[in-house]
């Protein structure tokens, strides 16, 4: 049983990301992801009002190799160092590694990073380029070669065929999951740096292309280039430093695997062990959460993510979120800085730095009242979470 | 129309040489563990549940219901110009397979409906459970 006062001993105390906006409508703009991350972290590591001589310890994130990234910044003879190739669903995890890091004394300051350049290299999810190249024999998985003969392929027909159930079970219109898509532009209408800032209304929703139907194209995520990163250190060392800290409150993962991808349960129960570990374990309760954080791979994801944990019955989010529940204004503020769907798709690490924002009370026009509180939750193969509260 | 001639398809390997053989003579079979009679898909080596490697192979009923539907409308795969309909079935023995509505309409494809097994030959080596839908009885 973690002790509550024990749990808050490791503290994010600089946040650092690329102007995604900007470099997205910047006509060739984009950059490379080893670029994006030398920017982000380095200003990461001046928003924590460190040195770079101060950094001992590094978490690379996305990028294919690691050596290039710490060459180039200048890391090449630190304490710590681990990797993350795929580093999006498993953001919690990183982060849980850095506070291990720090509490272990293998480092003092992590800095930890995302970098991508899906938009500039024209990453297209689920196009298995494997199996173009190769023709007929695709140097796949047995389990993932099954599904490509029927033309399976892609998160997003995954998640379809998922919602396609969710959407008969509870009788749910067509275009009823177009609310999430309608509040997340409404979050990132208030967000200088979001990719898309132009508010939606349920009419743009419903004139949005099907990609895998049910699923439009407002319900996925964005393909950016860009990246998010954070400095993290022991809370004790954070009171020296400028921001006033975000602690980490608690930190949880719960392996969902599935050849289909999508739990048969919308990850009800992996959502009820994230729950157990990240809040009841601390002691507190869904009402002490100030604000919501979900990886919104789709939009779907925050729906079952709000369901999961019991913030709405099962079947019942989407008429909320309807009646402006998770908007701005509303009871339930969720992914404040139009997530994944809206602002960047950095995986849950832009969401991640907007909720240290949000918990220093920077977070601008969009600043959440007295926001002392933020859940974190993925739903993905590796179902992760983590908690942040704002320290003293 | 699928392309057959750019499909990607399995290539049968240790772990499913005997199910691809059964396909191919039109027999739906599932691996079953020797020790603690759990039946898994896709039929990897060796029993999810307890690890045994003693599998043997039970014919399926064959029959299934439709627990997803997802239409394609941008093309992905070369083989498969939209709109491309794909089904995931949850089998009476409780795995889930991917599969294609064959011999009835796709688009009447629908989350609930009972649905049948049925072969789709595609190679010599290669025939593919498919489904259609199960005649109301």
């Amino acid at each position: 049983m973690t002790n509550r006062s024990t749990s808050r001993t490791t503290a994010i105390v600089g946040i650092g990301s690329t102007p995604y906006g900007q470099m997205y409508r910047a006509a060739g703009g984009d950059g490379t992801a080893l670029e994006s991350a030398l920017s982000a972290t380095a200003a990461a590591i001046e928003d924590a009002g460190l040195r770079k001589a101060d950094i001992d310890g590094v978490i690379v994130g996305g990028l294919p190799r690691y050596e290039p990234f710490m060459l180039r910044a200048g890391l090449t003879d630190v304490r710590f160092v681990a990797h993350y190739p795929w580093a999006g669903r498993l953001c919690p995890l990183a982060l849980a590694q850095a506070a291990a890091a720090v509490q272990s004394e293998m480092a003092d300051y992590v800095v930890l990073f995302n970098a991508v350049e899906f938009r500039s290299a024209n990453k297209r999810f689920g196009e298995s380029e494997d199996v173009v190249r190769s023709g007929r024999r695709p140097a796949a998985p047995m389990e993932t070669s099954y599904g490509l003969a029927y033309g399976m392929s892609t998160p997003g027909a995954n998640y379809a065929l998922a919602y396609s159930r969710y959407q008969s079970s509870h009788g749910l219109a067509d275009g009823a999951l177009g609310a999430v898509a309608v509040s997340s532009g409404q979050w990132a209408s208030m967000n200088p740096d979001a990719i898309l800032r132009d508010k939606v209304t349920m009419a743009d929703y419903q004139s949005s292309p099907y990609v895998a139907e049910p699923l439009r194209r407002l319900d996925y995520c964005l393909v950016n280039d860009g990246c998010a990163a954070y400095v993290v250190t022991t809370a004790e060392r954070a009171r020296d430093l400028p921001h006033r800290p975000v602690l980490v409150a608690s930190l949880a993962g719960r392996a969902t695997i599935r050849e289909y991808y999508a739990a048969e349960d919308f990850w009800g129960q992996a959502c009820q062990s994230l729950k157990h570990d990240l809040l009841d374990r601390i002691g507190l309760s869904l009402g002490d959460v100030d604000a919501v954080s979900v990886y919104d791979n789709f939009s779907t994801s925050i729906v079952w993510m709000l369901e999961g944990f019991g913030f709405a019955a099962p079947g019942e989010a989407l008429g909320r979120i309807a009646e402006g529940w998770i908007a701005p204004g509303g009871e339930l503020p969720v992914n404040t800085s139009g997530g994944m769907l809206s602002e960047a798709y950095l995986m849950g690490w832009n969401n991640h730095v907007e909720n240290v924002r949000q918990l220093r009370g920077d977070a601008g026009e969009r600043q959440v009242p007295g926001c002392r509180t933020i859940l974190y939750a993925g739903l993905s193969a590796v179902p992760a979470g983590d908690v942040l509260v704002r320290g003293d | 129309m699928i392309n057959d001639e750019v499909r990607p398809l399995p290539v049968p390997n240790d772990e499913d040489r005997e199910f691809w053989e059964a396909a191919r003579g039109h027999r739906f079979v599932l691996p079953r563990c020797e020790s603690c009679g759990h039946v898994w898909f896709p039929p990897y080596a060796a029993c999810p549940r307890c690890l045994s490697r003693e599998r043997t192979w039970v014919a399926a009923s064959g029959r299934g219901t439709i627990a997803g539907v997802a239409r394609f409308h941008r093309q992905y795969l070369p083989s498969f110009p939209p709109v491309h309909t794909v089904i995931l079935v949850q089998l009476s023995e409780g795995p889930y397979v991917y599969a294609n509505i064959v011999d009835s309409d796709p688009a009447e494809a629908a989350v609930g409906l009972a649905v049948s097994v049925v072969f789709e030959d595609v190679t010599p080596e290669i025939s593919l459970p498919q489904f259609r839908l199960a005649q109301p009885s």
